[in-house]
């Protein structure tokens, strides 16, 4: 019989994993830290009430107090309203122009993919504030809209409660299409050309080819945009901030706005404004599953 | 899995470690030479404060004072998140807060700041500032500015319309609307202009009255039934329906309305006084005069306040030296107030201080008037309310309803709305 080999007290599979997890370990423990901890502690925040430090728990009351606030469903509509048309406006957009920039025989092709991204590089707050001059009623859009008289007077656009709202999805839609058509553009160059080589020896035209090919191909990737985008929409803050303040009223108010004036503009009601946090993560969750029913492939 | 379940309860247990060590942070030397202030707007506060910590140091040479400039909004935030962790690392020893907002920092927050009683007296400032600054009867602010109000009007349009500043020294609203619209009339200028999310004239009138969003304790909502509130409102419209209002939607706006004479009045604070000096070709044509009442509300005073902010000693290390920085300057120092108002145009609420050169000077941007002593004389008439805890959670409701009362919505229905909302969302 051969002596027992020297052995460590662990086995080597447990040596492995053991590798495998001090590797993680730090992500893993930093993870814990900066997200879950936090979350698990805004969740217990969602059920106390009082200010500031003065906190006690009251039950599910804030959770019920949603639905009679006021502010709280305005804000909602607004950011509903933000959802429904800016989204798919951007998406559109974006895989409109990202099948442009695909042609193999356009020019300055660097040029213009650069220029449609540059908008997203730029600061939230800068570029809000230049929205805010543009758009003021004797902005430049004005003056241009004067000008070639498509307009009789001024639009009120930040003042105005409808206008306003159109000039957050302008300013929205004008600063994250270009990111959204990355995404496309890289989904594009993954589908094999000789698909639409097929397509064409069979007689495709152009626009049957980019429903039936260019689409269902680029299907997972506009899954993720929308809901990577519904999710950056339902955290609107610093355009509405910066641009309307909200106003006229609260015709642009945003969630996540309302959780800051909860916080700071008002009485810190934080336990309050943890419940109105909770309640964008519930509805994120709610709107993701749907997109994923609709748009997704069950066994992907 | 049980490892990954270990993992994640060793975090937490460390974390809520971390935590609890934080939370006992308590003040272990109040007599810390070195202390540091946080305050707003350069030109103002931190003048104010330069001009203090200069004073101070001649005397008291050991100690070392940092005076810290960051945004109104930023001094909000941090303070709420730094008082709300537990811990007192990184907060001032001093912070200025708005009168608006004290209440709620005082009734949130109410070990974090000093008692200053023994230090100053109430009684020593300006009746209405006793309001914010006071919690449980006990003097935690050290009253600062005054927002004291006034009526800058234009003389020369006044002129032309046929009246005179004298015509305008006891007025009601019900009258300054009726010489809108003389004044509109004859020089096609409007009288006023208004940010309609803005509602601190609305706030004005209604002080002027003694009376305020909130009853007296601060947290119920004083909306409904309150006939200050709705002859104010009254007025408001008024005003919007006689045509005599010029609408801007932000600050820049508000001080080109009257900059480029577009406007022929600007009821509101007496620190909009530079911005109306900014204009010096305008010098001459202005003059200050009481701010009108309410003609049938009988308690409504010829005196009123927008903004305003007193200061805040926070009970952290260096506590001592930041009651007796305050102490010998803010709170006592009468030569500092006119320096104040000499050097910065800023209007104390220190009664002792508020005489003396500074405040008899004439002032040929209006006229030669003593617009000084005019403020300071209305600072004493100011009345005193409760602010409360809730100002700016009920203005954001108050603007959308004031929206539709402009609209045409029937008064009383607003007031209800308003009322209902507010019992709804401040609980």
């Amino acid at each position: 019989m051969k002596a027992a080999q020297p052995q460590s007290k662990f086995g080597p599979r447990f040596k492995a994993g053991l590798t495998g997890w001090l590797f993680i370990a730090l992500a893993v423990l930093m993870i814990c830290a900066f997200y879950f901890y936090p979350m698990i502690q805004a969740l217990i925040l969602s059920f106390q009430t009082g200010t500031g430090s003065n906190l006690s728990f009251n039950g599910i009351d804030n959770y019920a107090r949603l639905f009679t606030d006021d502010m709280f469903l305005t804000a909602v509509k607004n950011t509903f309203i933000y959802l429904i048309f800016q989204v798919p406006l951007m998406v559109v957009l974006a895989l409109f122009i990202s099948v442009l920039l695909n042609n193999p025989r356009l020019k300055f092709k660097g040029f213009f993919r650069t220029a449609i991204f540059l908008p997203c590089i730029t600061s939230l707050v800068a570029y809000s504030v230049v929205f805010k001059y543009l758009f003021s009623s004797d902005g430049l859009v004005n003056a241009l809209l004067l000008k070639v008289h498509l307009i009789g007077a001024p639009i009120e656009w930040i003042a105005d409660p409808f206008w306003a709202k159109v000039t957050i999805i302008l300013a929205i839609t004008w600063r994250w299409t270009g990111y959204n058509m990355i995404f496309y553009l890289s989904g594009l160059q993954n589908i094999d050309n000789s698909i639409y080589e097929a397509a064409r020896i069979d007689g495709a035209s152009a626009i049957r080819q980019f429903f039936s090919i260019t689409i269902p191909m680029l299907k997972p990737i506009i899954l993720f945009t929308s809901i990577t985008s519904t999710i950056g929409t339902l955290q609107l803050f610093d355009e509405v901030v910066n641009i309307t303040k909200g106003g006229p009223g609260n015709a642009t108010t945003s969630i996540s706005q309302y959780i800051y004036n909860l916080s700071f503009k008002y009485s810190a009601d934080f336990g309050y404004a943890a419940t109105v946090s909770y309640s964008i993560v519930i509805m994120i969750i709610i709107l993701a599953f749907i997109q994923f029913r609709v748009a997704g492939d069950r066994n992907e | 899995m049980k490892k990954m379940m270990f993992l994640l309860l060793a975090t937490v247990f460390m974390l809520s470690a971390c935590s609890g060590n934080a939370g006992s942070g308590a003040s272990s030397d109040p007599a810390k030479k070195e202390i540091t202030v946080w305050a707003w707007d350069a030109k103002f506060n931190i003048a104010a404060l330069n001009l203090a910590k200069e004073r101070y140091m001649a005397k008291h040479p050991d100690v070392t004072i940092n005076i810290i400039e960051n945004a109104q909004a930023d001094i909000v935030q941090k303070l709420n998140t730094g008082l709300n962790s537990g811990t007192t690392k990184g907060l001032p020893n001093i912070v200025l807060i708005e009168d608006y907002r004290s209440q709620n920092f005082l009734q949130a927050y109410p070990d974090s700041f000093r008692d200053m009683s023994d230090s100053i007296k109430s009684a020593d400032f300006a009746d209405y500032k006793a309001g914010p600054t006071n919690y449980n009867g006990k003097q935690y602010g050290v009253p600062f500015d005054s927002g004291v109000t006034g009526m800058y009007v234009r003389t020369d349009y006044l002129k032309e319309a046929g009246y005179t500043p004298e015509d305008m020294q006891d007025i009601d609203w019900d009258k300054f609307i009726e010489i809108g619209k003389a004044v509109k009339a004859k020089t096609g200028k409007d009288m006023l202009t208004q940010d309609p999310n803005d509602l601190g004239l609305i706030r004005a009138m209604i002080q002027s009255a003694g009376t305020w969003y909130l009853k007296e304790d601060g947290k119920t909502p004083n909306i409904a039934g309150n006939a200050a509130l709705k002859e104010a409102m009254e007025d408001y419209k008024a005003m919007f329906d006689a045509n005599i209002v010029k609408t801007n939607s932000d600050w820049s706006q508000f001080l080109a309305a009257f900059n480029s004479g577009a406007v022929a009045s600007v009821p509101t604070g007496n620190w909009i006084t530079p911005s109306v000096k900014a204009e010096a070709s305008q010098s001459g044509k202005w003059a200050v005069v009481p701010f009108p009442t309410l003609k049938n509300t009988p308690n409504s005073v010829h005196a009123s306040n927008i903004g305003g902010s007193s200061w805040y000693v926070m009970n952290v290390d260096g506590q001592d030296t930041a009651a007796d920085f305050m102490k010998e300057t803010f709170g006592s120092d009468k030569e500092l107030y006119q320096d104040m108002l000499n050097k910065i145009g800023i209007i104390g609420t220190f009664k002792a201080a508020s005489t003396g050169s500074a405040y008899d000077k004439a002032d040929d941007f209006f006229g030669g008037q003593k617009i000084y002593a005019d403020f300071a004389k209305w600072t004493t008439e100011v009345p005193n309310v409760n602010y409360g805890l809730h100002t700016y959670a009920i203005e954001d409701i108050m603007a959308v309803e004031v929206q539709n009362y402009l609209a045409g919505k029937d008064i009383d229905s607003v007031l209800n709305d308003v009322q209902a909302q507010a019992e709804a969302q401040l609980k």
